[in-house]
């Protein structure tokens, strides 16, 4: 903005023509929160978002839920294509339908003109949906355009003139935003009427949202068939229970062209709304989301900061990567930091924000620094590129399937997931998706990260599948084992087109019909699981076949049983197993995800029954597995595929669990023993307060892993963690049998080769206040330092250190494919594992002397 | 710390103390006959609240010439007072009077469970008191067909044989939580955090956390334990939400306590926890006692317990919840009189802690880490050192805490007698039946 003092001062002055109002003691409670959003280079109908939201139903409690969609559809709502680009939809929630009249007097006819008038169709009747316990607002889309007196108007009763602002359409978005607010004191602040508010006002772009879950505002507002390039579902959980107007459901609209979710709540919401409070703004609907959303806007449109500078002063870079950045951005962030340290929501949060800018449909994930909350970002780019960011995987994996099971050019499975580092100096854990208008008259996706740095989302290889061919060509001997096959298969498979390719598939689904389910499982697993070069194909979309082909196979175990695999006639049905190492598919589909009905509580009936192996399949957020089975289960074990929920192996005494595929927040919690294996990824707070037990992941663990734990547990992490590994660790003395973390901060490569991350570990909390055990980490070239560490120290591996770590380090080769020699192999040559490895022990005095001292008064 | 500046341990007092009750035994020191020993209690528990406890204790009936209702604080329950009835309006008999209060008032399928008195036994965990005084208040839970809890250290295998009139607890450090204990509950007992030492998450020193402490913790002896201020897998009301359902998935039939100190938005807290899915919101005030919580935390964060219980009530009045929802009060609740004062604010029922340990022979004095020895308090409560133990024998303390309860009952009992009530539900929420004492009027 040329002169954002002016406008501010204009803001003032509006607000003092306008009542006061106070925060209700009650008013400010805000919950947690579940969200899926994304962006698509073709336009997506709302009935695709349905299934996900469904399935995140858990993370919401039914008093609040919305959308926001951006890109929109010009004939669904009746207007031209030039009218949609160049008016603004000013969408207008009214609860009470008598005051349409007068609003429109006093706020839009006055002010705009008004070049159609869009009614949002809605459901006949709203007792239909029985989560609703009130009805949802008739919802008013006028496409309007500021009237010349009007803006005369607002210049002069703001002591503005036209040379404040940088373009026309600045002047007009602040007209537009002082009118929405004048528009909700009248109609929804004063005297607590809540009679009509504005839901968003924005070009090409609108919200909706109720009182209910989030898929009944498709199901009541009819946005099955609805488009929109960019979607963002979000389920609110407010604390208190009576909630009968939607105003502070999400998304906040708050914003000129933008939607903002969130996911938490803010400890300083007082000091955020007195921030703004002094640049002449007032909260009129009292939630942390509001002032975010207000927060968002001031930065980004009034102060007219780019996006960059927009992500610091929400979320400020600190510790290690404060340090990390390059002289010029520090000196920027120090300033942005020291003068809107006050506006900067503190606590738990992950803003998801879309927003129309020009002709670009955008949007934009932002973790915050301690990551506290749960969030997912992905993409696949086929023919068509779709980016998603959501609460965990399931959410974005159910858009999926929804979307493949019509329309071929997508796949059930993206080209890459990863749990954003909130703060970091190499990304900014926040992404930005822009779907921008092509050449050819299409869209083209592009993400970026907030450096603005364009991040690559072109993964290589052909995803346009093509049929099996009779034969592979693979040269099958006549009797094989997974893991002796495995080899030979990886080492033709790079020649390997589409048709040969799924005609292997064909020929393991041959084996398991005609000669052992058992082998072609495994090597499907393998095929699965392990990281290999996959040639001309796109791993993704081959990786989805491979699951599809091991589905095939298990989903005739209910019908005709084997030797290996037995299976559910029908949910609830008890078989008892023909063998102790029968199997037992569970197809997690119709249970619920979580409750005494839940997939969990089955398989506790399932072992009740006699099953001792268990094979879980077509999870869809479905927690705690695993849970429930009581002490010494070391016969048991269970093998996961699908998107699994939180809590997997939780609680787990003597159990193994194999994890095919990521693996969600909360897993291994007081893991006791037994063996938990993750094919891919951890979330959150992965093994809190874990006693022991082994516990191994192929890839990374995002926040907090193994805090709390105490006794003996035993993990690796063969990727690296984001922050606070270990914290507060309280094991034994490894080498007495006590507990460590080993991380070896690799990863894999397209073609499945071997290398080692930038840094085995990124955050600037590693070990911190822990009073026991010890982290091993391979860092062969140092470029850990102990300002990473609170209270730990770098001390030399020995023999006796190798010893305690080898074993588990050949197991981990046993599960991952990940050979010893390869992580003692640095540069080409073969190390000792003193030159690979670091030990990190707590140093006992400087962690624990306040604490003691403290303590010890008494 | 200059060395001259640190304490004498055991103190000469000390020394003559336990010389004497190894003399004359452990009920000498508790008629209150005797001389009110100098330097015994303070203004909220006072000499004469700790002498009335060991009375009780050791009787069974309330003693006759202390004040046995009320401290000396100058606030909260000791400047309130009930506005008894006219002698001729008193029940006539007060044997009759029901004291049992319902502990699942959501109407689901879970246990419908229903303590003889309106008290249960606030969370002390292994490690921070010793099996015997875990055993021995179990027992008497079992007689009283109440309950205790376990706090956060572990089920000693023994608490099995009473494991109906167990409370698991499940705090933040997650120590010797498993399935098994989670599955014996009748109650599980979240314990977001405590009303001394709010956001200060706990510390069990490493030389209190010995060897049986520590397997029974699945740590390693002698390491010191911490426990983290908040749930690292709970920020938020919708992570509440899932936590419960963790549990519930390991025993469905368990109710839910959620245990959550008393900040100012202590209302919104409750309001959560039940929609949640919380049978129980158990608030711990300020007051609570903790050898272990530092100076600076106690009575100073948290809100006394007197103005958050009447403001949860009548929130969870407003949102209508209110009948479906077993509001539990903790944190400085002393005597009878005070349960009837925290029942008449809007409880159920309370939870006693420091009021059990007085009546197995604590004396208040503050010493339970046991000076720089840390072999733990000198009366044998809160130590699991092998020697210092032996002085809580469990069928003297259980004898104790019987008698300590009857007491309670029949003053609880007499004050409801003395109000026209015949059922300690009806006290609940009475604010009207109560009066604010001043200090000039006295």
């Amino acid at each position: 903005m040329k002169n954002a003092e002016a406008l501010l001062d204009s803001r003032r002055l509006m607000n003092s023509r306008l009542p006061k109002f106070e925060l209700n003691e009650d008013d400010a409670a805000e919950g947690g929160c579940g969200v899926v959003g994304l962006a698509c280079e073709i336009p997506v109908a709302g009935r695709h978002l349905f299934n996900s939201l469904e399935q995140m139903r858990n993370r919401g409690n039914g008093k609040g839920g919305g959308v926001a969609m951006v890109g929109l559809d010009h004939e669904q709502f009746g207007v031209s294509p030039e009218i949609l680009k160049n008016d603004y939809l000013y969408a207008v929630a009214y609860l009470d339908d008598s005051v349409r009249k007068d609003v429109e007097e006093q706020f839009i006819n006055s002010n705009f003109d008004v070049d159609h008038t869009h009614e949002v169709p809605t459901m006949e009747n709203w007792q239909e949906l029985e989560n609703l316990d009130a009805q949802p607002p008739n919802v008013v889309c006028y496409f309007i355009r500021p009237k010349p007196s009007a803006v005369q108007k607002f210049l002069s009763d703001g002591n503005l003139s036209e040379s404040d602002f940088p373009s026309k359409k600045a002047m007009w978005d602040e007209l537009l935003f002082q009118n929405t607010h004048k528009l909700n004191v009248e109609y929804y602040a004063k005297e607590q009427r809540a009679d009509a508010f504005v839901l968003s006002h924005g070009q090409n772009m609108i919200i909706l949202k109720i009182v209910g879950y989030a898929e009944d505002v498709i199901r009541y507002y009819r946005l099955d068939d609805v488009t929109a390039h960019v979607w963002i579902g979000h389920h609110r959980y407010p604390t208190r229970g009576r909630v009968t107007h939607p105003g502070g459901a999400h998304p906040f609209g708050q914003g000129v062209d933008v939607a903002l979710v969130h996911n938490g709540d803010f400890s300083n919401y007082v000091s955020v709304k007195d921030y703004l409070g002094q640049r002449g703004m007032e909260p009129l609907f009292f939630t942390d989301t509001e002032v975010a959303a207000l927060g968002f806007d001031l930065h980004s449109r009034v102060y007219g900061y780019p996006m960059e500078y927009v992500i610091e002063s929400l979320a400020p870079t600190g510790e290690l990567d404060f340090v990390m950045l390059p002289d010029e951005k520090q000196e920027v962030y120090e300033a942005i930091q020291k003068t809107h340290i006050h506006g900067s929501p503190d606590g738990p949060w992950f803003f998801i924000i879309a927003k129309a800018d020009g002709l670009t449909h955008q949007l934009i994930g932002i973790t915050d620094t301690s990551m506290l909350r749960p969030q997912v970002f992905s993409y696949q780019r086929g023919e068509v590129g779709i980016a998603f960011c959501g609460s965990e995987k399931q959410v974005i994996d159910a858009v999926l399937e929804s979307l493949s099971s019509e329309d071929k050019r997508f796949w059930r499975r993206c080209d890459e997931y990863w749990n954003a580092r909130g703060g970091s100096y190499t990304d900014g854990g926040s992404f930005i998706f822009d779907v921008n208008p092509d050449e050819k008259g299409g869209h083209e996706l592009t993400m970026s990260n907030k450096f603005g740095a364009i991040v690559d989302t072109h993964p290589e290889g052909n995803f346009e599948i093509e049929p099996a061919a009779m034969e592979s060509g693979f040269d099958w001997p006549s009797e094989w084992t997974a893991i002796d096959i495995f080899p030979q298969i990886v080492s033709t498979f790079p020649a390997f087109d589409w048709p040969a390719a799924r005609g292997l598939l064909s020929e393991i689904g041959s084996h398991a019909s005609q000669h052992s389910r058992r082998q072609a499982v495994d090597l499907l697993c393998l095929l699965l699981n392990r990281k290999y070069d996959t040639g001309t194909l796109r791993t993704s979309r081959w990786l989805d076949c491979v699951e599809d082909a091991i589905m095939g196979i298990l989903n005739h175990a209910g019908t005709t049983p084997c030797e290996y695999f037995s299976g559910q006639k029908s949910p609830g049905h008890l078989p008892e197993p023909q063998n102790p190492s029968q199997a037992i598919v569970v197809d997690a589909r119709p249970y619920p995800i979580e409750g005494t009905e839940s997939l969990a509580r089955e398989l506790v009936a399932l072992y009740r029954t006699g099953w001792r192996n268990f094979v879980v399949t077509h999870c869809h957020g479905h927690r705690f597995i695993g849970n429930g089975f009581g002490m010494e289960t070391s016969d048991v074990r269970i093998d996961v595929f699908g998107s699994v929920g939180d809590y997997l192996g939780s609680g787990s005494d003597g159990m193994t669990i194999h994890m095919h595929g990521n693996a969600q927040d909360q897993v291994a919690q007081i893991h006791k023993a037994g063996t938990l294996v993750v094919h891919g990824d951890v979330g959150q707070c992965y093994g809190y307060g874990a006693k022991g037990g082994r516990l191994f992941v192929q890839g990374n663990a995002a926040g907090r892993p193994m805090i709390n734990s105490v006794g003996s547990p035993k993990l690796v992490i063969n990727g690296t963690a984001l922050d606070y590994l270990a914290e507060s660790f309280m094991a034994g003395d490894p080498l007495e049998g006590g507990g460590f973390v080993v991380v070896n901060g690799l990863q894999f490569e397209s073609d499945g080769e071997i290398s080692e991350l930038d840094t085995p570990y990124p955050g600037g909390n590693l070990f911190s206040l822990s009073s026991g055990g010890a982290i091993y980490v391979r860092d062969p070239t140092n470029v850990l330092s102990s300002s990473q560490l609170n209270g730990g120290e770098f001390v030399e591996l020995t023999d006796a250190d190798w010893d305690v770590i080898q074993p588990l380090l050949v197991e981990n080769e046993e599960h991952f494919g990940i050979p010893l020699a390869r992580l003692l192999t640095v540069a080409g040559e073969m190390q000792p594992p003193s030159a690979v490895y670091r030990k990190i022990i707590p140093l006992k005095n400087k962690a624990l002397s306040v604490e003691d001292s403290w303590a010890g008064k008494h | 710390m200059a060395k001259s500046k640190l304490p004498v341990f055991p103190s000469e007092t000390l020394i003559h103390k336990i010389t004497h009750l190894m003399h004359d035994g452990m009920d000498a020191r508790t008629s209150g006959e005797f001389e009110i020993p100098p330097a015994l209690g303070d203004a909220r528990w006072t000499d004469e609240l700790i002498l009335s406890t060991w009375h009780m204790a050791a009787t069974g009936t309330l003693p006759d010439n202390l004040n046995y209702k009320t401290g000396e604080s100058n606030g909260g329950f000791d400047r309130l007072d009930f506005k008894l009835l006219d002698e001729e309006q008193w029940l006539k008999h007060s044997e009759d009077i029901k004291t049992s209060i319902p502990l699942n008032r959501r109407g689901d399928h879970r246990k419908k469970l229903s303590p003889a008195i309106p008290i249960y036994g606030g969370g002390m965990s292994y490690g921070s008191v010793s099996v015997n005084v875990m055993m021995s208040r179990a027992i008497h839970a079992k007689n009283w067909n109440t309950y205790m809890s376990t706090g956060e250290g572990g089920y000693p295998e023994e608490l099995y044989d009473c494991r109906d009139h167990v409370i698991t607890q499940v705090a933040t450090g997650l120590f010797g939580v498993e399935e098994k204990s989670i599955q014996a509950a009748p109650i599980v007992e979240f314990k977001y955090a405590q009303g001394a030492k709010p956001g200060l998450g706990g510390h069990l020193l490493a030389s209190k956390a010995g060897e049986e402490v520590a397997k029974m913790r699945g740590s390693v002896p002698f390491v010191s334990l911490f426990s983290p201020f908040p749930f690292h897998s709970t920020y938020s009301v919708e992570d509440h939400s899932k936590h419960i359902d963790w549990v519930q998935t390991i025993n469905p039939d368990a109710l839910i306590s959620v245990k959550v100190s008393t900040p100012h938005d202590v209302d919104m807290v409750a309001v959560g926890s039940y929609y949640a899915g919380a049978h129980i919101i158990h608030l711990d005030g300020g007051f609570g006692g903790t050898g272990a919580a530092p100076e600076i935390a106690k009575k100073n964060i948290a809100m006394p317990i007197e103005l958050a219980v009447p403001k949860v009530h009548k929130f969870l009045i407003k949102e209508g919840i209110r009948e479906n929802v077993t509001l539990i009060a903790s944190g400085g609740i002393r005597t009878a009189d005070d349960i009837a004062k925290a029942i008449a604010l809007g409880a159920d029922g309370v939870v006693l802690g420091t009021s059990d340990l007085v009546a197995m022979g604590c004396t208040r004095c503050s010493n339970c880490e046991g000076g720089p020895s840390g072999r733990g308090c000198p009366w044998g409560l809160t130590t699991t050192d092998i020697e210092l133990q032996e002085w809580v024998q469990q069928e003297w303390a259980v004898k104790r805490l019987d008698n300590y309860y009857t007491a309670l009952q029949w003053r609880l009992r007499d004050i409801l007698r003395k109000l026209g009530l015949s059922d300690v539900k009806e006290l609940v929420g009475r604010t009207d039946l109560l009066v604010y004492t001043r200090s000039d009027l006295k």
